[in-house]
Formats: C-alpha cells, structure tokens, sequence
C-alpha cells in the first residue's frame, strides 16, 4: 500500500517537473548570459542574494602554472582574472579576449564563464563554490546541533532524566528512529559500529535539504558531487564491511549452474557499484526537480508578464504562487523522505554485505513454497534458486 | 559600445547539472569526516550511550518494580495468614482456658459438695451413734431408776430379769424420743 502511494506520490512529482520544464528551457534563450532555471538550480562561484546584491566567493585552485605547481588563493573570480594568471572560455572551450574578459567582468557576468589557467591547467578547483557553501553550512548547522544536543545528555537530561522540550525529543526521536527502525532491522546485531555513520549523513542531508527551502537557501545536496561523495561513503563503508559470504555470492555465487555463472558474476559486480550511484543519482534528482519546479513556476510569472503584458503576468501568480506553495510543501516533505531514504537504503546495502548466510541449514528448513514445489515434482531440486536472487527488503523508491 | 559584439561571439555556456568537480569531492569528504569525527566523539556516542543507559535503567526499574511487587504481595499474603493464624491460635487458647476454667470450677464445685455431703454424713452418723449410746445409757439408767424406784414402793425385790423384761416393754410403750 505504501509503495503504491509513494510511487504514485513520484509519479505525480515527475508529471509536475515535465509539466513545468518546458516553458523556461524555451525561454532560456532569450534571457542572454543570464542563467536560466537550469544555471539557477546548479553550482556557481557566486551567491545570488537578489535584489540585495550578487557576490562573488573566494577562488581556490591548485594550478599547475609553467613555473610550477601553486596554491592561488583570491577573494573572488574577478581578482583571479585581473592577476592575469587566469582567464575564462566560452562554451566550446575557446578562450576569450582580454577585451571580452574585461566586458564581461564590467558586466558582472564573467561568472557565468569556466574559469581557467592562463599559462598551464588548474588540476584542481577547490573554490568555495555556492553549493560548497552550503555543504559547510549544513555541516557546522549539524555539528552545533549536534554537539548542543550532545551536551544535554553529557549533562544527563534524557540520561538521568527524561528529555526536556519539544526540540531535544524531536532530535531524540529521530535518533531512535534511525537506530530502532533502520540500523536494527537492516544491519541486525552489529548496527552500533554504523550508527555514527547513518545518523551523520541522515542529519546532513536533511539540513542541506531543508536549507534549500530558505528564502535564497542553496540545496547542497541538489548538486551531485555531494551526494556522489556521501553515495561513496556508503560503497567503502558496505566493500569494506562485507563478509566472505558476500565476496562469494559476487564473484562465485553458490547454488548457479557454472554456465550462468560468466552472466551473472558481471551483473553483481556492475550491482555493486549501480546501488551506490542510484544512492547519488536519487537524492540529487529529487532535490534538484524540487529546485527546478520552484524556480520554474515563479518564473511563469515575469515570463508571462514579458509575453504578453504585466496583466497576464498578475493573472499567471495567481496560479503559480499556490502551486510554488504547494511545491513547496511537497518539497519539505521530500526533504525528510529522502533523507530517511538514503539512510535506509545504505543501512540496507552494508547490511547485504554483514549477511552470512547458511546453506546447510537452509536445507535442513526448507521454506514451504519450496516444500511444495518438491512434492508436486520430485525431480525438481532442492536448491535451484541462487540466495541472493531471492527477494531482498528492499524499498523501491 | 564597441564591445559589445565581440562578447556576442562568446556565448556562455549552458550550465551542466552533471558538472564533475572535484574540488567538490575532496571538500565534502573533509568536512563529512570531520563533522562525522566530532559527532562521533561529543554526539552521537553519548547520546547512544545515555539512550541506552536510560533504556536499561527503565527495564532494570520496571523489573525491579515487578518483582518488588511480587514480594509485597507474597509478604502481603504471608501476613494475612500468619495473621489469620495467630487469630486462630488466640480464640483456640481463649477457648481452652475458658473451658479449663469452666473444668476447674465444676470440678471444684463436685468436690465442695462431696465433701459438704461427706462431713454431713459423717455427722449425722456421729450425731445418730451419740443418739444410741444416749438412749442405751438412758435406757439402762433408766431401768435401774424404775426398779429401784419399784423396789422401794412395792419393798419387795422381784426377779431381777424378770423385773428388767417389765421395764423394758414399758420403754418400748414409751413414746419415742
């Protein structure tokens, strides 16, 4: 039941995001050097405050210049430029003019541009890019409360006491939840050991989801480079967690006949590293549709108001502002499920991979389907099916 | 102005959602492992430690409350019947020394009027045994009183046993007492 309304809950998600996409993407092109929904929803050197102000944030880069390796640290991309050391391209990779440069940074639009070395490569771009921002945002958000929450149950509310307040027993019951309905049940008896892990990136990606939902809030996890890098986390932690038994189900599944074996040995590896990127591609998908949706649907309004004058514009917030709202909503709801998603599905696949499993005593305790199919037929064997082809637990979100 | 159409030429580049950037890589793994190290040690280790400490302490109290329960009930139980008990013991004593005493008294009662009839008997045999020794005495008295008495009137002495029959039948005539 829950699965049907989830999927139909995604359906209608997805039918909203297609639904919107199509008018800014066309629109896109008239809104010149601008970004459009798309710009607005991935990574930038600078923070959109508007109307406020636009500012610009520091560039880090470890270049490769013809004098050497060095670390070239400035307050902002226009800074990188004017050193000379750097320069910008355009879409096709051709470099642009100095003129053109200049233009550009009087125009405050030289952002919108790559970035690179003037006289050699950058091998890395550590920049504090916006979604970074983010990232270090929620991360110090998620270690002050943390540590805040730390420190009642060092101080023993909620050790010696009952927990005091609606804000530590909402923490608290989150925690519970994450040990008693996703640790316990997925990972079994040794859940403690990732205990830390699964509440870290739980806690983590709900403040960078939530944090999207500010007014100029940045979704951290609406950029796939976080989330590829906590999918990661969850890919070492499950290799490095797996048992023998999960060595042998990947590379000489037991139970198969030997001319399946070339097929399905290939199938596990690619499953090995799919459920992970899935991981990534999930939380980054739902969090950016959600951006894109919002953006797309306020943007409705001056895209009306431009076509066809400020009347219809006025006419299209009627319809666009309820619908951001609802999105909106929609979105903080999300938030919370993808998180809860994401944990439980990496408790679920470091729990495949404690998994020992027990041929022996499977035999000895046939399951009755099998019992069944044995009595029907007693040619047919015991053990045709491979373990881990059986029906895992396995939410399908 | 002039420049104008010399940025036309570079069109910027439609933003890629898939961007790979690994400075991003390498700074969301910095600062997970370090927010993931400090909640580790100041978070989520206390605060699972104290969960857990508290959880145990709740099981361990409501355990405790259970069986401090079932040990005042079975005490409970056990004063009721050392109560009921000692009530019996009590009305069985109080019965015993009610009935001991009511013993003792007929007892005592019995033996008062065996001896009260015993005395009486004995002095009715002493009063009766007087009697007759009185009345022999009297008797003999007097019969010798008579025969003196005859022998003085009629001066002439009569058989002696004879005399003695007479008188004897006279006292038998005699009104008793």
């Amino acid at each position: 039941m829950s699965r049907l309304s989830r999927s139909a809950f995604c359906a209608a998600v997805f039918g909203l995001f297609l639904l919107m996409m199509a008018p800014p993407q066309a629109a896109a092109d008239s809104i010149e050097g601008d970004p459009d929904a798309i710009g607005y929803a991935a990574n930038g050197f600078y923070l959109d405050l508007m109307p406020i102000a636009k500012m610009e944030l520091p560039r880090i880069l470890l270049t490769r210049h013809q004098d050497g390796l060095s670390f070239d640290v400035y307050g902002s991309t226009k800074a990188a430029l004017e050193s000379g050391l750097y320069t910008l391209f355009d879409g096709e990779g051709n470099e642009l003019s100095e003129a053109d440069i200049e233009y550009a940074i009087g125009e405050s639009k030289h952002y919108y541009f790559p970035m690179g070395a003037a006289d050699g490569a950058v091998i890395v771009d550590l920049s504090i890019s916006k979604h970074l921002l983010a990232v270090f945002l929620s991360a110090i958000l998620l270690v002050i409360i943390g540590l805040q929450l730390g420190a009642r149950y060092r101080k023993g509310i909620g050790r010696e006491e009952a927990p005091k307040g609606a804000w530590q027993n909402t923490r608290e019951l989150m925690i519970l939840y994450i040990r008693d309905e996703i640790a316990k049940p997925s990972i079994g008896d040794k859940y403690r050991r990732y205990m830390p892990f699964l509440l870290t990136v739980f806690f983590f990606i709900l403040i960078g989801n939530l944090l999207g939902l500010v007014p100029w809030g940045i979704t951290a996890t609406s950029n796939i480079m976080v989330t590829g890098t906590l999918a990661a986390f969850t890919f070492l932690i499950t290799q490095f967690s797996g048992t023998k038994d999960y060595w042998l189900h990947i590379f000489n599944p037991p139970g198969v006949p030997w001319y399946v074996k070339p097929f399905l040995v290939p199938a596990e590896v690619i499953g090995m590293f799919t459920k992970p990127l899935a991981l990534a591609f999930r939380l980054f998908g739902n969090m950016v549709s959600g951006k894109l949706v919002i953006v797309s649907v306020l943007g409705l309004i001056f895209i009306f108001s431009a076509q066809f004058g400020v009347g219809i514009g006025l006419g299209a917030s009627l319809i666009s502002v309820p619908v951001t709202l609802f999105v909106w909503v929609l979105k903080f709801a999300i938030s919370f499920i993808q998180a809860y998603v994401f944990t439980i599905l990496s408790a679920l696949f470091i729990g495949m991979a404690l998994q020992e499993h027990d041929h022996e005593h499977h035999e000895e305790e046939p399951d009755p389907h099998e019992a069944l199919l044995e009595q029907a037929d007693p040619y047919v064997p015991g053990d045709g099916v491979p373990e881990h082809s059986k029906p895992q637990p396995q939410p399908s979100v | 102005m002039t420049v104008l159409p010399l940025l036309l030429q570079a069109e910027a580049p439609t933003p890629n959602l898939l961007q790979p950037e690994g400075g991003m890589v390498i700074w969301v793994t910095i600062v997970f492992l370090i927010a993931l190290w400090i909640l580790w040690r100041y978070a989520w280790g206390p605060i699972s430690d104290a969960l857990e400490e508290r959880e145990t302490r709740i099981a361990d109290s409501m355990q405790q409350a259970e069986k401090a329960l079932d040990e005042a009930r079975r005490i409970q139980a056990d004063n009721q019947r050392a109560r009921r008990e000692a009530e019996q013991e009590g009305q069985r004593i109080l019965r015993e020394a009610r009935e001991e005493a009511e013993r003792l008294r007929s007892e005592e009662l019995q033996e008062t009027r065996e001896r009260i009839k015993e005395m009486r008997e004995q002095a009715q045999e002493e009063i009766s045994r007087e009697k007759q020794s009185a009345l022999d005495e009297l008797r003999a008295e007097v019969a010798d009183l008579a025969i003196d008495a005859a022998e003085r009137i009629l001066g002439e002495a009569l058989d002696q046993s004879r005399h003695r029959k007479l008188v004897e039948n006279m006292i038998e005539d005699l009104p008793k007492n």
